[in-house]
């Protein structure tokens, strides 16, 4: 018999977290003193490593949830209508910077950024053309809105307030995540301990007000997208989400109140396995954190639920119709790991917002996942692989170790002060680029099998005469609305801030009365002030 | 002795992607350059401020947000009236290709997309900061060392046949490699010493560039290659130096090399080759 080579193409294998990935695992692999059901579970139980559901993908498909906005309002809500039509189950609003960052849309600093990454809110009045024809209570809505979450909110329940939609029937998600901001996003505006308190008086108003609203999504998207690797994604998203759970005690919530409306929202990357692994890990981890430390009595409360978005960052600009390719295995990824909700990113990202053909080719991979590839039909089909299995160990075992070291710290509030997290994302982005200039990792069409001419696509332009435009409206809307009453608004969520009431009904008042966007958050501004980053 | 090329590298408008920049950042610095990070949100007034009050010879913009088409050039117009146009602009991040070049012509002098490297944008600011600035000579040795070896030796050959009986049979070298390259009409045979190789080439054509060269100077010596560590920089280097070049950029040279040629109207009469590996 002759003898086989037992040469291989590298000295070691390993995965985007450094993880040793060995030739072949067996039943050795997955030793684990923890009886299956402990460690694993059936899906639907505790700890939930295989799904939330019992059923899962059998029972309902994944939200098939497109991220979308640009230009004003009435062009998104074209857009929107458009997706709602082509099969798409839930909206996700993104809005431009200005709006992120509490400016409306005629403050200097919007210059050149009006509609460009995202639609511009500045006014209820805006806030109606977005969700014209929409009607509230029968569609779930994210917004993907972090330091004025509160206003955005508040404006969303006054449209519904005006199609006849009650609180109660209002479904959807806030972004609402202010911790990653600092370390990754950049979107932030006041100071930590005024945000968190934001954060937490949303949580408490909606827990009465808008029970099925998603009141927060801890986010390691972006810190992903930052550069961070598959176990600090992890890590740090479920350090933070501690952080809001104290915060909420602290400010005298109970458990069981408003850890149902915790969800998550995560990055599907190119490390195929490690992907599915990391989410069954995260589900696992965050289930024994909720019941074990906090001592959660709700089911509810243990479960990881999570939106996806495949990985921004993978994309390419060279040969754009290659990101297709990447982004169907990771939205498979994510299907594996058994996402709620998925946003799949368009081919051409790398080089601008996508056209309507690309958003569609976009929502059309998620339809043949779900339709054609089987993947869906039964719960958790990687489980029980060895491999994926001791990845969800490994995995797990290196997030704890991030994990007790941020609470050494004094909790992720203050890790992010002293730049910890935002130093060890630097770290791992350098060393990937370094591994790619130096060619140890292949990126396809960029530093391996590249062509010498590519072909340019047609891509989507948002024109200057928008930001004129939206000056204007906001030119008529102060002329016209009841300045009085608008003032006196602004004072009452001014003296609100400066106590310690809820926000959120003074801010509701001042948005029914037409309050802009920019007038609320400086009233906020003045009391809080607003963060100053240092850089390490 | 010049000090080292000095960069801000800058987040105008209210972007928050700062991963590239961040990397870039660093990456200039590992490569020698003095970096200052100006952080996010910053007005173009401030930018220039900085730009000024720093003594930077560069500034690197960079934009993920789409707004691209407004700050760059209003930093352009900004650094012109405060009389500070002769600092290199350059940029990068989500930027499509038409933009790309109406910013160019606009004078930013370089846009560096996703896929770029920084050892492409250090070689770049090396090359175009204002002359007074940058480089020391100790850096500019760091920058592109010496060949340590001659990569090889090509020689024009009349006869194949009969030149390799010489170098095989009578000297004892051994072939190690043998392609011929359509786009040059030439063959070429690769015989090994120590770590050098002498090139044979024979032409396959009467109008191939070897069977011009031996018509004009006889068979023989043809060119000599260097190996360097990166022909990215030696071109900017031999730029620098006002040598006059046949290959403007690197262009692959068979069995993973990337090459290119000094005329050898700059180097005294011998085509002069510069060599690199590329590892895979």
């Amino acid at each position: 018999m002759a003898t086989e080579s037992q040469e291989e193409r590298k000295d070691q294998f390993m995965t985007s977290s450094g993880i040793s990935v060995q030739r072949v695992y067996d039943p050795a692999s997955i030793a684990s003193t923890d009886s299956y059901e402990e460690q694993v579970g059936d899906p639907g139980m505790y700890p939930f490593t295989r799904g939330i559901q019992p059923t899962m993908y059998r029972g309902r498909l994944w939200t098939m949830r497109q991220y979308a906005g640009f230009g004003d309002a009435r062009q998104t809500n074209t857009r929107f209508r458009y997706l709602l039509d082509q099969g798409q189950t839930g909206l996700s609003t993104a809005f431009d910077l200005p709006t992120q960052i509490g400016y409306d849309a005629d403050h200097p600093f919007a210059l050149g950024e009006v509609g460009k990454v995202g639609v511009s809110i500045s006014s209820l009045l805006d806030m109606e053309t977005l969700f014209e024809q929409i009607p509230l209570d029968r569609v779930s809505t994210s917004m993907t809105i972090n330091a004025p979450a509160a206003v955005l909110l508040a404006m969303y329940i006054a449209v519904g307030e005006k199609q006849g939609a009650s609180g109660a029937s209002l479904s959807g998600t806030i972004q609402n995540d202010i911790l990653k901001e600092y370390v990754a996003r950049g979107t932030y505006i006041y100071p930590p301990q005024p945000s968190m308190r934001l954060i937490t008086d949303i949580f408490a108003f909606c827990a009465e007000h808008a029970p099925q609203f998603n009141t927060i999504s801890i986010s390691g998207y972006h810190m992903r997208e930052a550069g961070s690797t598959a176990v600090q994604e992890v890590a740090f998203t479920l350090a933070n989400a501690r952080a809001y759970v104290d915060a909420a005690l602290g400010a005298g919530l109970a458990i069981d109140d408003f850890a149902p409306r915790l969800s998550f929202f995560f990055n599907a990357h190119n490390n195929f396995f490690e992907e599915v692994a990391k989410f069954r890990a995260a589900r696992r981890i965050w289930a024994r954190i909720m019941k074990e430390e906090y001592g959660a009595q709700s089911k509810k409360s243990w479960q990881l639920r999570f939106h996806t978005q495949t990985g921004g960052s993978t994309l390419t600009a060279q040969q754009p119709d290659n990101n297709i390719v990447r982004v169907t295995m990771q939205a498979l990824a994510a299907v594996l790991g058994g996402t709620q909700s998925l946003h799949t990113n368009s081919r051409d990202e790398a080089l601008a917002l996508p056209t309507e053909e690309s958003a569609r080719i976009a929502l059309r991979t998620q339809q043949i996942i779900a339709h054609e590839s089987g993947a869906a039909d039964t719960v958790d089909p990687l489980g029980g692989s060895y491999y994926v299995e001791s990845l969800t160990d490994e995995i797990e075992r290196q997030v704890k170790v991030y994990m007790d070291r941020i609470a050494a710290m004094g909790g992720a509030v203050s890790a992010v002060e002293q730049g910890y997290m935002q130093r060890e994302i630097q770290a791992a982005a350098y060393e990937t680029q370094r591994r790619i200039e130096h060619r140890e990792d292949i990126v396809v069409g960029v530093n391996a099998f590249t062509i010498a001419h590519e072909s340019e696509p047609d891509l989507l332009r948002i024109g200057p005469e928008l930001e004129d435009a939206a000056r204007a409206r906001l030119r008529d809307l102060r002329a016209q609305r009841d300045q009085t009453a608008v003032d006196a608004s602004l004072r009452r969520l001014r003296q609100a801030a400066q106590g310690d009431d809820n926000l959120l009904p003074p801010i509701l008042e001042a948005v029914r009365e037409y309050a802009t966007l920019g007038e609320i958050c400086d009233q906020l501004r003045s009391v809080f002030g607003e963060y100053r980053p240092q850089h390490w | 002795m010049n000090r080292p090329i000095r960069v801000l590298v800058a987040k105008p408008g209210l972007d928050g992607h700062d991963r590239g920049a961040l990397i870039v950042a660093q990456g200039l610095r590992d490569a020698g350059m003095e970096v200052i990070y100006t952080g996010l949100r910053q007005t173009v007034a401030q930018i220039v401020s900085a730009a000024i009050d720093e003594d930077v010879d560069c500034i690197g913009l960079s934009s993920l947000s789409g707004a691209h088409m407004s700050l760059f050039p209003a930093i352009l117009a900004e650094l012109q009236k405060e009389g500070a146009n002769d600092i290199l602009v350059i940029g990068g991040g989500v930027i499509p290709p038409a933009d790309v070049r109406v910013l160019k012509e606009l004078g930013i002098a370089e846009i560096f997309t996703p896929g770029s490297t920084i050892e492409d944008m250090a070689a770049f600011i090396r090359s175009h900061v204002r002359k007074d600035a940058g480089t020391t000579d100790q850096a500019m040795t760091d920058l592109a060392r010496a060949p340590q070896v001659i990569d090889h030796i090509g020689l024009a050959v009349v006869s194949m046949e009969e030149t390799v009986r010489f170098y095989r049979d009578h000297l004892g070298l051994q072939v190690v490699h043998e392609e011929v390259i359509p786009d040059q009409q030439v063959r070429a045979v690769f015989l090994q010493i120590g770590d050098t190789h002498i090139e044979l080439l024979e032409s396959t054509s009467d109008q191939g560039p070897i069977a011009r060269f031996i018509a004009k100077r006889g068979p023989g010596v043809h060119h000599v290659a260097y190996r360097v560590d990166n022909v990215s920089q030696w071109l900017e280097r031999a730029r620098s130096a006002g040598l006059q070049l046949i290959d403007d950029a690197p262009r692959p040279g068979g069995q993973h090399k990337l090459i290119a040629f000094v005329h050898p109207a700059s180097a005294h009469g011998v085509l002069t080759e510069y060599c690199q590996i590329v590892k895979d």
